[in-house]
């Protein structure tokens, strides 16, 4: 290849490297300005992409508004007990597939297990809301919704650890037992540790679907508990939208997810690398 | 009373492995069991260890019925193939998991597991990870995994064979001199001939379903009750000639079978083998028991025959000679000096002492 094709090539990618990062990044920017924006300019019919009048009061609106907070913290509840509770079971269960329940029946119950996140949520809603209404905790409360997003989160975090849980050798835990240590320790002091980053994939992902779900919440939920995409319709208020409190909000509620992404993107990276890796 | 005491024990998968399988290891004995690959020796040491359940059979450790116990209720250290050493841990950790495993003391640990790494020498990298050392430095990390502990029973699988071959040697030097292997039982698994024959007290050959035969490695490696353990002893291989048993007025001599060439043999072996005179036998010749005859070696008629050299290789120490007899082909073990041209001529002498004759059909040995 000669030298300007080469150049050439490289030109082309990095031109659409830039067309790609501007057509993801640029709906942040403009929430980002929107947020800062006040209202009259953003009603009007040209947008302006730099904000003529910079109103960081928006934010302070966000932290002073008890409502605004009070989602915030049931989303935060809700996400991270559904987390807990999806990881610490599914990674029973799917120890349980990956060394207890091989052939036919173990791969039919795996499956299965996974194909419970395969149907249109929308199907259940109905059922689920009488469901609920049934038991003493009612409809809206936090138990609702940590229960409910067990039915999406749990099916994947077993399937996902089971797969970890495989490609953790069995020789290591066989190994700890000859060495003397029950089964129980074994499992704490060799296999877990070999499967850590795959959890925290897991629960990276079972957090960020707790998070940001909408349609089970703002049906069973609204009063007592109201997570935060129950929160931002609220900020409709007759034919009036508030889109600077909507996207101030908004960012703020992007945070969580986005630091503890940050914080954990290492193991992550290994963890979802884990199965083509043999370590 | 023995030590270690294996009875009928039986093992299937989706097919036979052992067989009814018996086997005494003595206090301080060192057994080694070789056999080829897939045979069924690591299945052997995984039942002892408690990893796999046998159907039947009975495992005693000091005439303690060890069977029905869980791996981590057995005093039995077993090294893997594959080393299974914790990933997660430093080499000092991966050593002192099984003291850590018993609650002893830290102090008892460090001194313990400092111990047994400067008799493996591997000091330096106590604080490594395994991914960050060398083979031969994790094989002797599984290895101090096993010797820091004070187990009635050792089990070793493979412990060396995955290692480049200067240190193989000098691991297996260690083996001898190992005090800690001397004062228990130690069952030593192994697909390499020399490394069984080197370190084993006793071995045992396994064969289809079991050992197919115990003994000292003089035993087994002159003595082999089978063309199965004949020929899974030695480098180069034994030769395996059919032959047929022609009696001639008082001389019985041997044909062997494709050629006009006859061997006489001793009076000791025709008398062993009057029940078969007529019959087809399979006569086998370790490749060092034929030596090359120089023109002048008389009174050795029916020991010599002539043959082509087909191929030589001069391999420092020794040289193999791969020798042509017209249908069949013989190893010849040489001296290192000689030097042979493919197509020339030899004249190779027999031990006719050193024979063996072999069923054909069922393969176990006709006079040992």
């Amino acid at each position: 290849m000669s030298e300007t094709t080469a150049r050439a090539i490289r030109f082309l990618l990095l031109a659409f490297l830039g067309v790609w990062l501007f057509f993801t990044l640029f709906p942040f920017y403009f929430q980002l300005i929107t947020s800062l924006k006040p209202v009259a300019e953003i009603n009007r019919m040209i947008p302006t992409f730099w904000p003529e009048v910079l109103v960081p009061g928006n934010y302070a609106g966000i932290f002073a508004d008890p409502g605004s907070l009070k989602a915030l913290q049931d989303s935060l509840i809700v996400a991270l007990a559904n987390t807990a509770l999806s990881l610490f079971l599914g990674t029973l269960a799917g120890y349980a597939l990956a060394r207890y329940l091989k052939g036919p029946v173990g791969e039919n119950l795996a499956f299965w297990i996974l194909s419970n996140r395969m149907f249109p949520p929308v199907a259940v809603l109905i059922p689920m809301f009488f469901l609920f209404d049934n038991t003493p905790w009612g409809t809206d409360s936090y138990f609702s919704l940590i229960v409910l997003y067990l039915v999406f989160n749990l099916p994947l975090a077993t399937w996902l650890m089971m797969v970890f849980f495989r490609d953790a050798p069995v020789e290591l835990e066989e190994a700890a037992y000859v060495d003397g240590w029950k089964p129980f320790q074994a499992f704490f002091r060799v296999t877990l540790p070999l499967v850590l980053p795959g959890m925290i994939s897991v629960a990276m992902l079972c957090f960020i679907f707790a998070w940001n779900e909408y349609l089970f919440a703002n049906l069973l939920t609204g009063t007592n508990v109201k997570t935060f995409p129950v929160h931002i319709p609220t900020f409709t208020q007759g034919s009036q939208t508030l889109w600077n409190l909507v996207m101030a909000f908004s960012l703020v509620a992007m945070l969580p997810p986005v630091i503890m992404f940050v914080l954990l993107r290492r193991y992550m990276v290994r963890g979802l690398s884990l199965g083509v890796v043999k370590g | 009373m023995a030590l270690l005491e294996i009875r009928g024990l039986c093992k299937a998968f989706d097919h036979v492995v052992l067989d009814r399988l018996d086997l005494d290891v003595a206090a301080g004995e060192f057994f080694v069991v070789v056999g080829p690959s897939g045979i069924g020796k690591t299945t052997l040491l995984r039942c002892v260890a408690g990893l796999e359940t046998p159907q039947a059979g009975t495992i005693r450790v000091r005439g303690e019925d060890i069977s029905a116990l869980p791996p981590y209720r057995r005093n039995v250290a077993l090294t893997f193939e594959s080393y299974a050493l914790y990933p997660h841990l430093t080499v000092f950790e991966n050593i002192a998991s099984p003291l850590r495993a018993r609650r002893r003391p830290a102090e008892e640990i460090r001194r313990k597991v400092g111990e047994v790494a400067r008799l493996l020498r591997i000091e330096h990298i106590l604080d490594h990870r395994p991914g960050e050392i060398s083979g031969g430095q994790k094989q002797r990390t599984a290895l101090g995994r096993t010797l820091v502990r004070d187990p009635d029973v050792f089990l070793l699988d493979e412990p060396i064979s995955h290692l480049d071959a200067k240190i193989r040697h000098e691991l297996r030097e260690q083996f001898h001199h190992l005090e800690e292997l001397r004062r228990t039982a130690t069952l030593y698994v192994t697909h390499d001939y020399a490394e069984a024959l080197s370190l084993g007290d006793r071995i045992g050959v396994m064969g289809p379903g079991g050992l197919v035969q115990i003994g000292t490695p003089e035993e087994v490696f002159e003595r082999p009750n089978s063309l199965f353990v004949a020929r899974h002893l030695g480098q180069p291989t034994i030769n395996l000639l059919p032959a047929e048993l022609r009696r001639e007025g008082d001389r019985t001599s041997l044909r062997l079978e494709g050629t006009d060439l006859r061997l006489t043999l001793t009076g000791a072996q025709v008398a062993a083998l009057s029940n078969r005179a007529g019959g087809r036998v399979v006569l086998g010749v370790r490749p060092h028991h034929i030596a090359l005859a120089d023109g002048a070696l008389t009174g050795e008629e029916g020991a010599v025959l002539e043959a082509r050299v087909e191929l030589y290789e001069a391999l420092g120490a020794k040289g193999v000679l791969l020798a042509d007899l017209g249908s069949r082909k013989l190893n010849v073990l040489t001296a290192p000096e000689a030097r042979f041209r493919p197509g020339e001529t030899v004249r190779l002498l027999f031990d006719r002492d050193a024979f063996l004759f072999f069923c054909p059909e069922r393969g176990d040995n006709l006079i040992g």
